[in-house]
């Protein structure tokens, strides 16, 4: 006898939107967020799987701790779209879909858009995710793939200005790795090592899934529990990932590079010294800093401003925050002529607002900005799904940003200031002209 | 499909509004053409950075900045793109729809904004404002410069300059650095004055608001006195069938070879036969499922990406793929014989399905997006040929592997670009 699903449904009204969410047996969270009148339908599926799950072991009796090879998650992420029956591409092309999928330090999503045949291609998406087949010679043929991916992000100044940044940010944590790994580390990937990491990650309790679009949550939801009943699920006790002891300070503070660009390129960053958090906590944290980073480097501050108008930047120039559980840190930077002086002015301009201290109205202009932008994203399907594992994962509601955002507190900001800059936490990647 | 009211106001300026009531936004964008020529081009090119560095009411950057940030993070964006042999340029404005911020009345006060950046710039001598002017100058000569620091790109650019060297299409959207160093706050001013009152002036508006509201927000804002406006640009330089292949190489630091092909397709945006060229070009390299994607990635494991773009004004068909050095004979072979099994109609069902299903996929999920809404109007008006959503339905539900074949026998390989590293340097 199937019971009836039992839905919880949160509704925002500011945004104007509803959300149905529902467990299904043996532990999958799936969302849905009906959008009236759209064309595209969009579906992801996500795993809490990424680039930094290198260490680990499934919680119970005799489980053992299994080190991975860097780069396993993506590796995976690109041979679940082949099984026996081929290539997984075609099948969502027969009704017209999109199909694709990401791998990120934290996890790994799949996804696919359409138009029509929603039921099919839904049916295809949950399908292939939890079919993985693998050999020996497609585990080959994978790796000539990835290698010429590997060689394109050699040649991409802006990722290799950011990696070298966090290999010397980091001395342990695998944040310092790329996410596509080494030729040397995915020429060791096997078979069993992605069967074995299949098998723990893409449990349905370690999943999540968000559709969005004209759909039907009652349909969604029946279409789900099918699929997972037709399937049996090993029960899982849990996940023990281990990461090594970070310490507090970076591991170098700087690190150059040559490329041929047509002038170097910078990126700073300053390391947050949190072990574990997630939830509100570390959303409040997440948008604490964001609102600082806007008080001090936003486009409306005169530190932006002298610094655009002496040739240091561009308008590309950028800072913000990460706020992962196992990690958080600063990042700002952009193409500049000369790269030490700009590392001078930016230590500079944060010692100033430091001094000076934070403006009032400015902080409000500032939080005001970023709820507008919140609002204005919610446009995109896409935004909204991946946006919303992303942060369901971290234990935080999305949903939650916009009020989140009004909760924050000047003092709030001003403690950031003060603590978070620190000399020995901070290091600058370059990359210079050949 | 797509609903879209025009209305002509003063100052012979065509006013599109496309309603829907999909977004919590309102998209305003003011839109200009230009021929592209190597006279112009900079100056053009320079026209959207000075004019965003400050207005009369609001003389700097920062006071504009703080300006969009009142209005709960208004999105404003000026910009240059190549279309064809025209250059196009655009301001922007996304508000929050009043809907969802009553009675803070945000459309208005971001469109005054627009109007005052467009219709009120920052005048010095009879210029434009000397400092921002050779600031911006040299930010967008370090942009010029900087294109080399996105090789795809880079190696994609460099293929359409080897291809088109004689032509206008040859010119970098953003001109070059001679003619940039050339420009004077004055004569930037009096081109954009006469950019302004003759050539092409139009103003989309795209959100949940009332057509008759939208049409008085954009009179109001921008209506001239009427003069001696262009309504219509001259037509690309499309038609081109190549005596020999022209292959060119060079060299860099890098890591990745970048082969690039281009090819005239002789069909543009234009010709009643545009959607077979954009079939022709699906099945070639457009989708995952594509010939391209599927043998020199899926089955010779050669690449990690290799597709097929259309530039669909000018008629040109440009080829991708990042490869090893020393694959690039065979990467080559792989991709022109791609080429020619679609020319003689090596085409299978499951081919010609998918490819139709994903195009009519693309063209459904426009109107989900108000950018893509912008986009296609915008092509409409380039190609002089406005159809709306649904007649590219119809004609994608028609077209079969005749059609296909016949478009790919009108494309001709031109130029192979190849940029390689100078040895081979890994094992």
């Amino acid at each position: 006898m199937s019971k009836l699903m039992e839905w919880s449904i949160q509704e925002n009204e500011l945004l104007q939107e509803k959300i149905y969410h529902t467990v299904l047996d043996p532990g999958l969270n799936l969302y849905i967020l009906p959008k009236k009148g759209y064309n595209k339908k969009y579906a992801i599926f996500s795993t809490r799987f990424g680039s930094i799950d290198n260490h680990f072991r499934v919680s119970g009796n005799g489980e053992e701790v299994i080190s991975v090879p860097d780069g396993v998650a993506h590796f995976l992420e690109h041979k679940l779209f082949e099984d026996e029956e081929g290539n997984v591409f075609d099948r969502f092309a027969a009704y017209g879909a999109s199909t694709n999928a990401f791998t990120s330090f934290t996890n790994t999503t799949y996804l696919f858009s359409c138009t029509e045949f929603f039921p099919e291609n839904f049916e295809l998406l949950l399908e292939f995710v939890q079919s993985p087949f693998f050999t020996e010679e497609s585990v080959a043929k994978e790796q000539g793939i990835i290698q010429q991916e590997i060689r394109m992000y050699e040649d991409n100044p802006q990722w290799r200005v950011y990696f070298n940044l966090l290999s010397i940010l980091y001395s342990s944590h695998p944040v310092r790795n790329d996410i596509a790994g080494s030729f040397e580390s995915i020429n060791k990937i096997t078979k069993d090592i992605l069967y074995k990491c299949y098998h723990t990650f893409y449990h349905p309790l370690n999943m999540a899934l968000f559709v969005t679009g004209d759909v039907s949550p009652e349909q969604v939801g029946a279409q789900v529990a099918g699929s997972l009943a037709s399937r049996t699920f090993k029960p899982l006790a849990g996940i023990e990932r281990f990461y090594p002891t970070e310490d507090e300070t970076v591991l170098q503070q700087k690190i150059t590079q040559s490329l041929a660009v047509s002038q170097p390129i910078v990126n700073i960053g300053y390391k947050d010294n949190y072990n574990n958090l997630s939830g509100r906590e570390l959303l409040q944290r997440e948008l604490t800093m964001e609102i600082l980073l806007e008080m001090i480097f936003g486009k409306s501050e005169s530190l932006y401003n002298s610094l655009y108008e002496e040739g240091l930047i561009d308008e590309k120039f950028s800072a913000g925050y990460v706020a992962e559980c196992t990690y958080g840190y600063t990042l700002m930077g952009g193409e500049t002529r000369d790269p030490e002086k700009l590392h001078a002015r930016i230590l500079e301009g944060i010692e100033g607002v430091r001094k000076n201290g934070l403006d009032e109205k400015t902080f409000h202009r500032h939080r005001r900005k970023m709820q507008g932008e919140f609002l204005r994203s919610f446009n995109s399907l896409e935004f909204i799904a991946n946006n919303y594992l992303a942060y369901r994962f971290r234990d935080i509601d999305f949903f939650e940003i916009y009020s989140l955002l009004g909760d924050i507190s000047m003092p709030a900001v001003e403690k950031m200031l003060q603590e978070h800059f620190q000399e020995e936490r901070h290091a600058i990647s370059i990359i210079n002209p050949v | 499909m797509l609903q879209v009211e025009k209305k002509t106001i003063p100052g012979e300026i065509d006013v599109y509004v496309l309603p829907t009531e999909k977004f919590k936004t309102v998209l305003v964008s003011v839109v200009t053409r230009q021929v592209l020529s190597r006279e112009l081009a900079s100056k053009t090119a320079l026209l959207p950075s000075v004019l965003e560095r400050g207005s009369r009411d609001y003389p700097t950057y920062r006071d504009l900045m703080t300006r969009l940030e009142e209005l709960y993070g208004a999105g404003f964006s000026s910009d240059v793109l190549k279309k064809g042999e025209k250059q196009v340029l655009s301001f922007s404005l996304e508000v929050i729809n009043d809907l969802y911020a009553p009675g803070k009345e945000l459309l208005q006060q971001g469109v005054s904004m627009l109007q005052s950046v467009i219709d009120q710039p920052l005048l010095e001598n009879g210029g434009f404002k000397h400092m921002y002017v050779e600031q911006e100058k040299e930010q967008l000569a370090k942009e010029i410069k900087g294109l080399i620091n996105d090789k795809v790109n880079y190696a994609l650019e460099r293929c359409v300059q080897e291809m088109c060297g004689t032509e206008p299409f040859g010119i970098f959207k953003y001109g070059s650095i001679e003619e940039l160093e050339q420009i004077t706050p004055e004569h930037l001013y009096n081109y954009y004055r006469q950019l302004m009152a003759e050539n092409p002036l139009d103003i989309y508006i795209v959100g949940e608001l009332n057509p008759d509201e939208a049409f008085k927000i954009a009179e109001d804002a921008f209506a001239r006195a009427n003069g001696e406006r262009r309504r219509e640009m001259p037509p690309d330089m499309v038609h081109n069938i190549p005596r020999d292949v022209r292959y060119h190489e060079e060299k860099l630091p890098v890591n990745q070879g970048k082969l690039t092909l281009g090819y005239r397709t002789n069909t543009t945006y234009s010709d009643d036969d545009y959607v077979s060229l954009l079939f022709y070009n699906g099945i070639l390299g457009s989708f995952p499922h594509s010939k391209l994607f599927q043998n020199v990635r899926e089955k010779a494991s050669l690449a990690y990406y290799a597709f097929s773009r259309l530039e669909k004004h000018k008629g040109i068909q440009l080829i991708g793929s990042g490869i090893e050095l020393q694959n690039y004979k065979l990467a080559l072979e792989i991709i022109m014989e791609q080429v020619e099994d679609i020319k003689k109609g090596e085409i299978n069902r499951e081919e010609m399905e998918n490819t139709r299903r994903g195009l009519i996929n693309q063209y459904k999920i426009i109107a989900d997006s108000p950018y893509s809404m912008l986009s296609l109007s915008l092509d409409g008006l380039l190609g002089g040929r406005q159809e709306g959503v649904d007649y590219y339905i119809r004609k994608l539900e028609e077209i079969d592997v005749d059609d296909v074949v016949a478009a790919a026998n009108k494309v001709y390989l031109d130029t192979v670009y190849f940029l390689r590293a100078e040895e081979e340097v890994k094992a």
